[in-house]
């Protein structure tokens, strides 16, 4: 079925003692929802070069995939980052119900905060950075960043004194860039929660004005996800975290019902994963030892039995379907299974990689990666 | 579980005809036919038909074979405890039932049994409601000038299904011309061309024109029925069927962005509060917006723009949505879409749902005809699509592609194949307008157009 995936068969590898600190491990979410039919099947290769051809012949390739639970955004992506269905509000005002992998990791090798970050396009992603259970939550939370609306409250503040961006209308500034960043493609509920894990202030600052800078250049990011890259580069640039989970999210711009706007943004993302990897490889807190994951949080609508490309609630077989590409420290080169996995094996995984414990999810770690 | 809703005319004497098999459902389905029976007034005929049958089917079940059809349900509810709930209002308790399947993850397992028990009411329904020598139905899929139409991928997705058709434009590549000989000039004292209104009778509804910009509409400007002589005040003018143009109703579309962004900015407790806002507000468009405005059309139009993601933004998204839900919901024989050229999303992508970005934006507007052709392809065959699974339409219908400046055409009919042809002579603009009427049974004066054959046989 996948035999142009699978140049060689890869089978499960013996687990070694991790060693912590050693490994770092990005996760991206092709995100936004994403069909397997506009990417990985092979007419879809069109939208995906560089993962055709750079990344996938350097990593591992499970085509089958599939997500099992609620197909909206924040659950879909809870499920990654935590190895179980969750079932929570679905515009981001509840945390996940089961411990996330950032604060599992946190927690037993009582990491800093700047060890865990999720970066996201999504900005009802505010509370993915730690579950709502007592024993966890915030103490060990991720650090959660929403470029878009720090983007915003920094505008705010710029705009707000005279030290601010080098532009003559300052309010016509913050107004463009307010609605600029105040997109929603789900429309109706669409809030802004702002309840994550709060930045230290002087972090904040930091990210901030390294965001200002970044416009001021000629170089302006085209979409939230380029805002979302930039950040990423930032983070891994300053504080070289061992964990990041990456929320690319402009895919999702399908819900307008422009279909080359979909294939657009997949392009992009396609793009932004490669540039990513390309960073990892620059960096030596990074090079030789960080595995990368790149797996959509879900599907979309089938055209035939779904509600088509623009929607992901029918819940059928093409919203559920999805693929996962690992690359890097521990990945077989050039391999691939048709074994199929599911979405919650993500965090076990990344458990494994990292060196903590994660006993209770519902996912199992992929056997076929080297720990 | 008693329900108190807000039933008037047909609708309450519908409940209380069907009051004792009501009591009987599951109160997620009695709810749910409720909310439809309170929306009586703004229904199209084919969905008050087909609740009026709904409840007397449902009535005609024997008492056991009902409480088993429904038992999946039921049993969903009570492990939930939806059937405890308190609320008496059949749309509020829909919304807790659904927070409170969500809640307890029995979500789509509900429905799942839902689906499962209309699967099987359906079917008997449309027996009733569908007769198989039902008059036949048409829906034209046109491509606007301007759009970038790559001929080696048009109509891609229908790759082996219909006819391909070469067609000798004899000139009438331009936009007014090709429509003209496509759906004939305005017929004096008919209101537009003498197809549409000899096919609908006196019936507007039973006709509609949805486009991205205003070509077709204009065929009604030329006609006896002039810019000014037959509009009322409520955005209106007298032609005799049902007209949406994403351009003409850009006032509209600003009233009602405004409005919503109004509320958003004064706070929204919750998605379905904001739903029941949006559902609430009361615009109407300038005169002229519409060739035919009652209430349940501008109900209707408010729906799409607030329910369709993207209909506020995109022109053709908006075709496609209107499009799909007149198919569902109203059902007309004829229905003929026009696509057009959308503009470029800004960088940042500012076109920003429930805002005005062009006040502000200083980016000028640009097209994007390669994408558009893109879109259009999708969203054409999605309109085809739904309609195939709408048993009005199903076996019914004659559906027709062209590209307007292209000289090729698809033909699709849904009652039987069409046998894939080569060396086939091109038929003329006025062929296909004679293959149109012949189709529907219509008869057209002064028709110069010779039937399609290949098509028609």
């Amino acid at each position: 079925m996948a035999d142009w995936w699978l140049p060689r068969c890869v089978f499960a590898q013996r687990t070694s003692t991790p060693r912590k600190r050693e490994r770092r491990v990005i996760v991206v979410t092709f995100g936004g929802g994403v069909r397997y039919e506009d990417t990985l099947a092979r007419d879809g290769w069109v939208n995906i070069p560089h993962l055709a051809s750079d990344l996938v012949p350097q990593g591992l390739v499970y085509p089958v995939a599939r997500h099992e639970g609620l197909t909206g955004h924040f659950n879909s992506t809870g499920a990654l980052v935590t190895g179980s269905r969750q079932n929570v509000d679905a515009y981001g005002s509840e945390a996940p119900v089961t411990p996330t992998i950032f604060e599992l990791f946190r927690k037993e090798h009582a990491l800093p905060p700047e060890e865990a970050w999720v970066i996201a396009t999504n900005k009802s992603f505010g509370l993915m950075g730690g579950s709502k259970l007592r024993s966890f939550g915030d103490p060990y939370s991720a650090n959660v960043v929403l470029p878009k609306q720090l983007l915003i409250s920094t505008i705010k503040a710029a705009v707000s004194t005279n030290a601010g961006p080098g532009v003559e209308d300052r309010r016509a500034l913050a107004e463009r860039m307010m609605l600029a960043l105040d997109e929603g493609y789900e429309g109706f509920g669409w809030r802004v929660y702002e309840s994550g894990r709060a930045l230290g202030a002087e972090l904040k600052a930091t990210l901030a004005k390294s965001l200002i800078d970044y416009f001021n250049d000629p170089a302006t990011p085209t979409s939230g996800d380029e805002l979302t890259f930039f950040m990423t580069k930032e983070i891994m640039n300053r504080l070289a975290p061992s964990l990041l989970v990456v929320n690319f999210w402009d895919i999702d711009i399908a819900h307008y019902g422009a279909y080359s706007l979909y294939l657009e943004a997949i392009r992009r993302t396609d793009r932004l994963v490669h540039e990513l990897w390309q960073h990892v490889q620059s960096l030596p807190q990074y090079r030789d030892r960080t595995t990368l994951i790149v797996v959509p949080e879900m599907g979309r609508d089938s055209d035939v039995a779904g509600n088509g490309f623009a929607n992901h609630r029918s819940g059928d077989e093409s919203c559920r379907r999805v693929w996962l590409v690992a690359v890097g420290a521990g990945v077989p080169k050039g391999a691939g299974t048709e074994r199929p996995i599911r979405t919650v094996d993500v965090a076990p995984t990344v458990a494994q990689i990292l060196g903590f414990k994660m006993a209770e999810c519902e996912g199992k770690p992929l056997a076929e990666l080297a720990f | 579980m008693q329900f108190n809703a807000a039933l008037t005319g047909d609708a309450a004497a519908l409940a209380r005809q069907h009051g004792e098999m009501l009591a009987r459902l599951p109160a997620t389905v009695h709810a749910f036919i409720l909310v439809e029976l309170e929306k009586w007034p703004m229904l199209f005929g084919p969905e008050q038909r087909y609740q009026r049958a709904l409840l007397e089917h449902l009535s005609r079940v024997p008492t056991g074979e009902l409480d088993q059809a429904v038992s999946g349900i039921g049993r969903i509810e009570a492990e939930s405890g939806v059937n405890r709930l308190g609320e008496r209002n059949p749309a509020r308790f829909q919304d807790e039932a659904q927070a409170l399947l969500r809640k307890r993850g029995l979500i789509v397992g509900w429905r799942g049994e839902v689906d499962g028990f209309f699967q099987k009411v359906d079917p008997v329904l449309e027996a009733t409601l569908y007769a198989a020598d039902a008059p036949r139905r048409l829906v034209v899929q046109l491509y606007g000038s301007g759009i970038a139409v790559q001929r080696d991928r048009l109509w891609k997705r229908f790759k082996g299904v219909g006819l391909r058709l070469p067609l000798n434009l004899e000139g009438t590549n331009a936009t007014e011309p090709f429509l003209q000989a496509l759906f004939g000039a305005g017929e004096p004292g008919r209101g537009g061309p003498a197809l549409f209104a000899a096919a609908i009778e006196s019936a507007p509804l039973d006709a509609w024109l949805i486009e991205s910009h205003e070509a077709l509409h204009a065929l009604w400007k030329t006609s006896e029925t002039s810019e000014t002589s037959g509009r009322n005040d409520r955005g209106t003018s007298s032609a005799s069927l049902t007209g949406l143009s994403y351009d003409r109703l850009r006032p509209y579309r600003d009233d009602l962005t405004r409005a919503l962004n109004r509320k958003i900015q004064s706070g929204v407790e919750s998605p379905q509060a904001f739903a029941a806002y949006a559902r609430s507000l009361q615009i109407v468009p300038p005169a002229g917006t519409l060739l035919y405005a009652p209430d349940i059309l501008l109900a209707f139009v408010r729906d799409v723009l607030i329910t369709g993601n993207g209909t506020l933004l995109v022109n053709n998204t908006f075709v496609e949505w209107a499009a799909i839900q007149a198919l569902r919901r109203a059902q007309p024989r004829v229905l003929v879409t026009r696509f057009g050229v959308r503009d470029k999303l800004k960088p940042f992508s500012s076109m920003v749902l429930f805002s005005q970005p062009r006040a502000t934006d200083q980016i000028p507007v640009a097209q994007d005809p390669v994408g558009s052709f893109i879109d259009v392809e999708q969203l054409s065959y999605y309109v085809w699509l739904n309609a195939e699974k709408n048993p009005a339409y199903r076996k019914k219908t004659l559906y027709l592609f062209l590209a307007e400046g292209v000289d090729e055409m698809l033909a699709i009919r849904s009652d039987a194949p069409i046998a894939a042809q080569s060396g086939l002579t091109p038929a003329r603009l006025s062929d296909v307008h004679a293959t149109m009427a012949q189709w529907l049974g219509v008869s057209i004066p002064n028709g110069s157009g010779r039937p399609i054959g290949e098509i028609l046989q």
